[in-house]
């Protein structure tokens, strides 16, 4: 297997993804009506969902309430999380510590 | 006994009329002290709340994260050493829910007592909405799960990296660039994506073939020709992740003296919890294609993990095994890793294994090995 994408085509492959991520936010949010805060039913649930995918269960009550909100930012990006899961997930530890 | 029998009702009566009017400046001096010390409490207790809740007006807040790990490692041809120290501090700046500046320094002491220090990555992460954030730095390869997800020492449940995701392996490291990542919903399962272009890796040549990859992030592109990769990870139920991978591009002789050759990886990953236990794996294929001066190569590697939590949790058995084939057979290895951990809490760990390693005859990679590490996540 040797091919190659050449400059032109891979700034073209990102600006693409780009766009269906802005259409699925669009579409998403105005057909479900997400509320934009944090449900702490539902965070309870993403986080025992997804924090074990990779690492041992942090107890909420480690940090405080604002140092959990870069936390759970991070963890947004590096577990693949839509920004909903991650205010969940953010409610829930801010209720539970 | 005092009584009042006897005394006429008149001066009873002025009696406590005299009572009432010098009483009266005393009363009316006391309640105001008392309104004072309610309105001072008052004040006090806004102050106070207006302390606490500072932080929920604050735009940005800063964080430190990290880990650090010490490490001793006795192999069969050579002395025992407590071979590893190593801190790895992990900085967050968060502006609102717009940007987040994160960055992972490796601080480690090397064998002659030197300090050496690496920028493992520095991200500038744009959230632009709430399924995509556009990354731009230094980042880990999303390539795979272990580099970007469980390198960490408190979260990698061996003291070693499996042979083939470390240093001049087949899986890339890092790379230097712009990324779109984030999750989506799709339907009653989820989904997640990173897709990069960067500046893509180099060679080290030895003669006529490629001695080594150098998939580590550059801020130079010598060969001119963006690398793109990406992974796409599906989980169709909760605990439940399979992904694929690939990155394709070009990689030059670092020195410049032969041209770019094609550079193609495709891995996949799986990972898998159930209560107490938990399945993992991963297969990465790197190939750097020949030239007619230079030969090409094909790095492969793949493992799997299984690890379960008994008595109450504290305690920890794992079992991996890896086969890692490159172009040099004094690289290439079977392993089987059997580990036991001890938890004293979620983020503090203490791991004894043992590497029975399978390789060239008289190479390193044939010596077996017992490890022991301490390692701590904050």
């Amino acid at each position: 297997m040797s091919y190659s994408i050449g400059p032109i085509l891979a700034p073209v492959l990102l600006a693409g993804v780009l766009s269906l991520t802005m259409i699925q936010g669009g579409v998403v949010s105005a057909a479900e009506n997400e509320p934009k805060a944090g449900d702490i039913t539902r965070g309870a649930q993403s986080w025992a969902e997804n924090c074990m995918r990779c690492h041992n269960m942090r107890d909420p009550r480690e940090f405080r309430d604002d140092l959990w909100k870069p936390i759970v930012t991070h963890m947004r990006v590096r577990a693949g999380l839509t920004g909903q899961e991650a205010r969940d997930i953010l409610a829930f530890i801010q209720n539970s510590n | 006994m005092c009584t009042t029998r006897g005394i006429p009702k008149s001066t009873k009566l002025g009696l406590i009329i005299g009572a009432c009017l010098l009483s009266a400046p005393v009363l009316a001096s006391e309640l105001d002290a008392l309104k004072q010390q309610v309105e001072d409490l008052q004040t006090r207790i806004k102050e106070v709340a207006s302390k606490q809740s500072e932080w929920k007006q604050a735009t940005s807040v800063v964080h430190l994260a990290g880990y650090g790990a010490v490490s001793y490692i006795d192999s069969e041809d050579s002395t025992g050493s407590f071979n590893q120290v190593q801190f790895a501090p992990i900085f967050h700046y968060q502006y609102e829910d717009l940007m987040m500046l994160e960055s992972e320094l490796e601080i480690t002491v090397g064998p002659e007592g030197e300090t050496e220090t690496e920028l493992e990555y520095l991200t500038l992460d744009l959230f632009l909405n709430d399924y995509a954030v556009l990354v731009a730095g230094k980042f880990l390869s999303p390539v795979g799960q272990f580099r970007q997800n469980l390198h960490p020492s408190w979260i990698n449940k061996l003291p070693s990296a499996p042979p083939g995701f470390g240093h001049g392996g087949a899986a890339p490291v890092s790379d230097t660039g712009l990324q779109i990542r984030g999750g989506l919903p799709m339907g009653g399962m989820r989904g997640n994506y990173a897709l990069y272009i960067a500046n893509g890796p180099e060679l080290e040549l030895d003669g006529g073939e490629v001695h080594e990859i150098l998939a580590e992030g550059r801020t130079r592109d010598i060969d001119g020709d963006k690398s793109v990769g990406g992974r796409f990870g599906l989980l169709p139920v909760p605990g439940l992740e399979v992904a694929l991978s690939f990155v394709t591009g070009k990689a030059q002789d670092q020195t410049e003296v032969q041209p770019p050759q094609d550079y193609d990886v495709i891995g996949a990953d799986f990972a898998w919890q159930w209560r107490d236990l938990e399945l993992r794996g991963e297969y990465l294929r790197a190939e750097v294609a020949e030239l007619p001066s230079v030969e090409g190569g094909e790095w492969q590697t793949w493992y799997t993990q299984a690890s379960y939590k008994f008595l109450p949790g504290n305690f920890e058995g794992v079992i991996r095994y890896t086969d890692f084939d490159s172009p040099h057979a004094d690289d290439d290895q079977k392993q089987w890793a059997l580990g036991i951990n001890y938890l004293f809490a979620a983020n503090v760990i203490a791991k004894l294994a043992y590497e029975s390693n399978d390789g060239q005859t008289g190479s390193a990679t044939d010596d077996n090995r017992i490890l022991a590490q301490i390692a701590y996540g904050f």
